[in-house]
C-alpha cells in the first residue's frame, strides 16, 4: 500500500503554536531560549556545551580510516600505524589523527538499516527513532531545539558546506522551520549579512533608532507579540552582522590555513573553529565526494589525508584551548564501504559493519568500542545502531536522552530511539 | 461562576439568534456583528478604526497593496458618510482585485509548492469574471481541457502528483490530505493508517475513501498544459488499520456526501474513450470518481464544503478563522461562533458562492472595521472573540506591492502596469521573486500568521536593491520629500509610507532629524527606511 510518511510537522501546526502561546511567532527564523520549556531554559544557563559534527558525505571507508585490515583479502594496499593510544591502530592515511587518538573514541561495530544515500543520510542524521509518523529533525536542528543558542545569542545551528548557503529549514523536521540551519556555503557569508558600504555606522544607528522608536509607539495599545517577535529577529540579525567575519573564509589567519590544509575541508574546518569559539552551539562541517564506487584507493589516498590534517588540527586546537571540556566532536557518514572490492577497484555502500569517531565533552577518550571480524565483513561484538549513538551523544551533552521528550502539539516524542540506550563504555 | 454565566448567556443568545435567522432581513454584515457582539462575554469591544487605519487595511485586503498618497488623501478628505462602502465597492471592481485574489488563493491552495502560468491564468480569469467558488473548485478537481482559460485549474492536482526523483513515489496520500484540508477543512493525515488517535471525528475510512478517488489519477504527460488522466475504477479499495489488523474495503468517499457506489458496466462499455496503447491514449472511463467528487463536494448542499469555504474567506479578511486552525474542523474544535459560520456558509451558498459579495459583506461589518489599537488600560480580549482587529500577516506579494507604492516606484494600478514595458516588468519580477523567497514560508507550511525571519530581516537591513529604493531618483519618494520644505516632510512621509498623518511625536522625530542633518537627502532616506522597516509597515493592522 502507498504509505509514504504523511504525518509531517504540519498536523499540529497551530496547536503547537497555541502551546507556545504568545511566544509563538517569536522564535521565527532561528531558535531561541524563549521557546524552550523552563527546565531547558534553566539548563541553558549552566550548560554551554557545544557540538561539532564532521560529516563525510557519500560514506568514508572504514578500512582506509578507523578500522584497517592490512594484509587481508579485502584490506587494500594501506598499512596500519600506531597511535597515541597504545594498542590502537588506524590507517596510515591518518598520521595526524593518530597523534590525537587519546582525545578520541572510535566505534567499530556500527550496523545500521539503510544502504542508500537518499534515505540513509536523513536516517543517520535523524538518529532514526521509531516511526511515529513525523519527520524527525537532523542532529543540528535537534541540538538547536534542545539546547538553544549559547549565552552569546548567536544562531544555534550553522552548517558549513561546499556549494550554496542560505537558510535551510528542511533539517528541522517537525520542529518547524525556525530550527533549521544557517548554511555558510563555499566559505561565503550568508546573503545580505554585510551592510552595503554606502551606509555608514552612524547612519545605520540613526535609522535603526528611528525604527525602534516607531515600533515602540506602534506597540502602545496593541497586542505585543508580533511586534516583539519582529524586534527580536532584528536583534538576532544585528548580532549576526557583528560577527560577519566569522562566516567569511577570506578572513582566516594564514598560518592556520596552512596548518588545517589548503583544502575545502581544511578551510571549512577552520571556519568551524571560529564559529565554535565565538559561541555557536552546533556546527556541522560537510565534506562531499566520499562515494568511491570506482578507484577507491586512489580516491582515499587523496581525500583522507586532507580530512586527516583538518580534523587533527581541529582536535589539537580544541584540546589546547581547553574546549574539549565543552565541545562534543562527532565524525561520521551515512555508512561505510564494502570490504569487497568491486570490478572498478571501488568499494560500495556498507551499512553492516562500519565505524565512526567522537571525542570531547562527556566522551571517554582513547577507547575503541567493538570489533569487526578478521576481514571486516561483519561485526564480531555487539552491533550498534545510530539510535545508540544519539543516546550517547545526548548523554554526553547532559541531556537525559531516555526521559526528555519533544512535544509536537499533544504528541510527546522521544528524542532518540526508545529501544536503545547510551553506550556506557563511551561515556566518562 | 464565569462558566455558568457563560452557559446561561449562551442559551439566551442562541435563542435570540435562532429567532433572528429565521426572519432575517438585515444584510449579512449586520448579522455578523450581532453574532460577534452577542458572544462578547463582557469583554471590551474595540471601537471603529479611524479613516487612516481603515483605508490602509481595506487596500491591503482588497487591492493587495497600501494606498498611494493620493488615494489616502482623497479618502481622508472625503466627508460623505457612506465613503467606506463606496471605497469597498470601488476596490472590488478595480483591476488590482483579480491579481490580488489570484495571489491570495495561490498562496492558500498551492502553499508554495510551485506555480504554473496556466494555473495563474485560471485564477486570474476566474477572479476577473467573478466566477463562483463552487465552480472554481469543480474546475480544480475536474478541469475542462477544452477551455484554455481555465484548464490550468488541474495544476491543483498535477502539482501534487509530481514525483520528487526517480526513487520517490508520487505522494498520492499527500494529495488526498491536501484536498481534504483545503477543500473540506479536515486534516485527515493522521487517519491514514488508523482512526485518528486524538480526533474522534476523523476515521481511517474517511481518509481511505477519499484516497480511493486519487489512486487511479495520473498526470497526463502528453498534454502541454496541466492535465490529468483517470484510470478505470471497477472495485473497492482495500485497507487495514495498523492497530486492528483486519481487512476492510471502501468505495470512493466524498467529504460531506458519503460513499459513492461504483457503477457496474457491461463489458465493452467501461470506457467513454477506450485506451489505445499504440497511440498512447490512456482512455476515459465511463465512471469518473473525480467528476463525482467535484460535483458532490463543491455544491450548495454540502455543509462541509460551505463551512470550509466561508471560514477560509473569513480568514482572508479577518486574519483568523472562525474554525482555527483552518483545516481542523471537527466536533472537538468547534467554531468560535458556530451559528455565524453556519450562516456565512448558507448565505454564501444562497448567493451562488459569489466571492465578491461575501468579501463585501465581511468588509462592511463593524467586526472587520474595528481598530487594532486597544483603548488605554484595557486587557486584550481573546483572539477568537474578534473584538479587536487582528494584526494580520502581510503576504510577501502584498509586502512587495506595498513597498513599491510606499517608495514611489509604482503609483499606478495593475491596468496601467499591464502596458508597461516588458523589460521593466522582468526586472520587477525578479525583485518580487526575492521577496517571495525571503518572506514566504517553506512549501506546505500555511502562511497564516506573522513569522518574521532572520533572512528577511537581513534583506531589509542590508540588501543593495532595497537600499536603492531609498536613494533619491527622479520622481521617487525620496525625491519628492527632498524637494519639500522641512515643515512639510513629515506629512508627505507618513501619508506615503504608513498611510496616516504623523502624530505629534512622529513629527517631532522628523523635525529633529532634519534640523540636525548635515546631508539632508541622506537623512530623508534614513527616515523613509525607518518607517518602511517598522512593524507598522510589516503588519496588516
Amino acid at each position: 500500500m502507498l504509505y509514504s510518511h504523511l504525518c509531517t510537522p504540519r498536523e499540529h501546526h497551530l496547536s503547537r503554536r497555541q502551546m507556545l502561546g504568545a511566544m509563538g511567532g517569536m522564535a521565527a527564523g532561528l531558535g531561541l531560549a524563549g521557546v524552550q520549556a523552563p527546565t531547558f531554559a534553566e539548563d541553558l544557563a549552566r550548560n554551554e556545551k557545544q557540538v561539532l559534527l564532521v560529516w563525510l558525505d557519500g560514506g568514508m571507508s572504514q578500512l582506509e580510516t578507523w578500522d584497517p585490515k592490512p594484509n587481508t583479502r579485502y584490506g587494500g594496499p594501506y598499512r596500519s600505524i600506531s597511535t597515541s593510544v597504545p594498542g590502537v591502530q588506524i590507517s596510515e592515511l591518518m598520521p595526524h589523527t593518530a597523534r590525537q587518538m587519546h582525545n578520541l573514541a572510535v566505534v567499530r561495530t556500527m550496523k545500521t538499516e539503510d544502504p542508500n544515500h537518499s534515505s540513509g543520510v536523513p536516517k543517520i542524521l535523524r538518529g532514526q527513532p521509531k516511526d511515529r509518523g513525523v519527520v524527525y529533525p537532523y542532529l543540528g536542528s535537534a541540538v538547536a531545539k534542545l539546547l538553544g543558542p549559547t549565552s552569546t545569542g548567536l544562531p544555534p545551528y550553522v552548517w558549513v558546506k561546499p556549494g550554496s548557503g542560505g537558510f535551510i529549514s528542511k533539517h528541522a523536521g517537525f520542529l518547524g522551520a525556525k530550527y533549521g540551519a544557517l548554511a555558510v556555503g563555499n566559505g561565503k557569508p550568508p546573503e545580505n549579512l554585510v551592510r552595503p558600504e554606502s551606509i555608514s555606522n552612524a547612519d545605520d544607528e540613526a535609522r535603526n533608532d528611528l525604527r525602534k522608536r516607531l515600533n515602540e509607539r506602534f506597540a502602545a495599545g496593541r497586542r505585543r507579540d508580533y511586534g516583539e517577535a519582529n524586534s527580536f529577529v532584528f536583534d538576532l540579525s544585528e548580532k549576526l552582522m557583528q560577527h560577519a567575519d566569522l562566516f567569511d573564509a577570506s578572513q582566516l589567519p594564514a598560518n592556520d590555513v596552512e596548518r588545517y590544509g589548503k583544502s575545502e575541508i581544511g578551510e571549512n574546518m577552520l571556519l568551524a573553529r571560529g564559529l565554535l569559539e565565538a559561541g555557536v552551539r552546533m556546527v556541522h562541517v560537510q565534506s562531499y565526494g566520499w562515494d568511491t564506487h570506482g578507484d577507491n584507493f586512489n580516491a582515499h589516498a587523496t581525500r583522507v589525508p586532507r580530512f586527516d590534517r583538518a580534523f587533527a588540527a581541529m582536535m589539537h586546537d580544541l584540546d589546547e584551548r581547553g574546549m574539549l571540556d565543552n565541545v562534543l566532536v562527532i565524525c561520521m557518514a551515512e555508512f561505510g564501504r564494502t570490504p569487497r572490492i568491486n570490478g572498478s577497484i571501488g568499494r560500495d555502500h556498507w551499512n553492516i559493519a562500519w565505524s565512526l569517531a567522537m571525542g570531547g565533552t562527556g566522551i571517554r577518550p582513547g577507547v575503541v568500542v567493538g570489533e569487526t571480524n578478521a576481514e571486516g565483513t561483519d561485526v564480531k561484538s555487539q552491533p550498534y545502531d545510530i539510535g545508540h549513538m544519539f543516546h550517547t551523544w545526548y548523554s554526553a551533552l547532559g541531556i537525559d536522552s531516555q526521559r526528555t521528550e519533544y512535544h509536537n502539539g499533544n504528541q510527546p516524542l522521544p528524542i532518540a530511539h526508545d529501544d536503545y540506550q547510551p553506550v556506557r563504555e563511551l561515556l566518562t | 461562576m464565569r462558566a455558568a454565566a457563560l452557559q446561561v448567556g449562551f442559551l439566551i443568545i442562541s435563542s435570540i439568534l435562532l429567532s433572528q435567522s429565521v426572519g432575517a432581513v438585515e444584510p449579512l454584515h449586520q448579522r455578523i456583528d450581532a453574532h460577534i457582539d452577542a458572544a462578547s462575554d463582557n469583554w471590551m469591544i474595540a471601537p471603529r478604526s479611524d479613516d487612516a487605519e481603515f483605508v490602509r487595511r481595506i487596500y491591503v485586503d482588497l487591492a493587495g497593496r497600501i494606498p498611494t498618497i493620493e488615494e489616502v488623501r482623497s479618502f481622508l478628505h472625503d466627508s460623505t458618510t457612506d465613503k467606506r462602502g463606496r471605497l469597498i465597492d470601488r476596490l472590488l471592481a478595480d483591476s488590482d482585485f483579480p491579481q490580488h485574489m489570484t495571489n491570495q488563493l495561490h498562496i492558500m491552495l498551492m502553499e508554495r509548492l510551485g506555480n504554473d502560468p496556466e494555473w495563474e491564468k485560471f485564477l486570474l480569469t476566474s477572479f476577473r469574471e467573478n466566477r463562483p467558488w463552487d465552480e472554481m473548485v469543480r474546475e480544480m478537481l475536474h478541469a475542462n481541457r477544452e477551455n484554455e482559460d481555465t484548464r490550468g485549474a488541474a495544476y491543483f492536482l498535477t502539482s501534487r502528483l509530481i514525483s520528487e526523483g526517480a526513487m520517490a513515489e508520487t505522494d498520492v496520500p499527500g494529495l488526498t490530505r491536501d484536498v481534504s484540508r483545503l477543500l473540506a477543512g479536515q486534516d485527515l493525515q493522521c487517519a491514514q493508517c488508523h482512526d485518528h488517535v486524538s480526533i474522534d471525528d476523523y476515521k481511517q475510512r474517511d481518509f481511505q475513501g477519499l484516497h480511493t478517488i486519487f489512486l487511479n489519477v495520473k498526470q497526463d504527460r502528453t498534454a502541454t498544459f496541466p492535465a490529468i488522466t483517470e484510470g478505470l475504477m471497477s472495485k473497492k479499495h482495500e485497507f487495514m488499520s495498523v492497530f486492528i489488523q483486519q481487512q476492510e474495503e471502501t468505495g470512493p468517499v466524498v467529504p460531506g456526501a458519503g460513499e459513492i457506489e461504483i457503477p457496474v458496466f457491461q463489458e465493452g462499455e467501461e470506457y467513454k474513450v477506450p485506451p489505445d496503447r499504440k497511440k498512447k491514449i490512456d482512455g476515459v472511463p465511463a465512471f469518473s470518481p473525480l467528476e463525482t467528487l467535484a460535483r458532490e463536494l463543491a455544491q450548495q448542499d454540502n455543509a462541509i464544503f460551505r463551512r470550509n469555504a466561508a471560514n477560509r474567506f473569513w480568514f482572508l479578511m479577518l486574519g483568523r478563522g472562525l474554525v482555527h486552525p483552518l483545516d481542523v474542523h471537527h466536533s472537538g474544535n468547534p467554531p468560535s461562533h458556530p451559528e455565524l459560520l453556519e450562516e456565512l456558509g448558507q448565505e454564501f451558498a444562497a448567493h451562488n458562492f459569489d466571492i465578491k459579495w461575501l468579501l463585501k459583506e465581511i468588509a462592511l461589518s463593524e467586526t472587520y472595521q474595528r481598530t487594532s489599537r486597544l483603548p488605554d488600560g484595557q486587557e486584550p480580549p481573546p483572539r477568537e472573540k474578534f473584538l479587536l482587529a487582528h494584526q494580520k500577516r502581510i503576504s510577501p506579494e502584498q509586502l512587495f506591492e506595498s513597498t513599491l507604492v510606499a517608495t514611489g516606484e509604482r503609483r499606478t494600478s495593475q491596468a496601467v502596469r499591464d502596458e508597461a514595458s516588458k523589460a521593466e516588468d522582468e526586472k520587477t519580477d525578479a525583485f518580487r521573486q526575492q521577496f517571495v523567497k525571503l518572506f514566504a514560508n517553506p512549501p506546505r507550511e500555511p502562511e497564516t500568521e506573522f513569522e518574521p525571519s532572520v533572512q528577511g530581516t537581513l534583506f531589509v537591513l542590508n540588501n543593495a536593491q532595497v537600499q536603492r529604493l531609498f536613494e533619491r531618483r527622479k520622481g521617487n519618494l525620496i525625491d519628492r520629500l527632498a524637494s519639500l520644505p522641512n515643515e512639510n516632510v513629515a506629512d508627505e512621509l507618513f501619508l506615503s509610507v504608513l498611510s496616516r498623518p504623523p502624530s505629534p511625536d512622529d513629527r517631532a522625530d522628523v523635525d529633529a532629524v532634519l534640523a540636525q542633518a548635515t546631508d539632508r537627502d541622506s537623512a530623508i532616506s534614513q527616515l523613509a527606511w525607518a518607517l518602511w522597516s517598522s512593524n507598522e509597515f510589516f503588519l496588516n493592522h
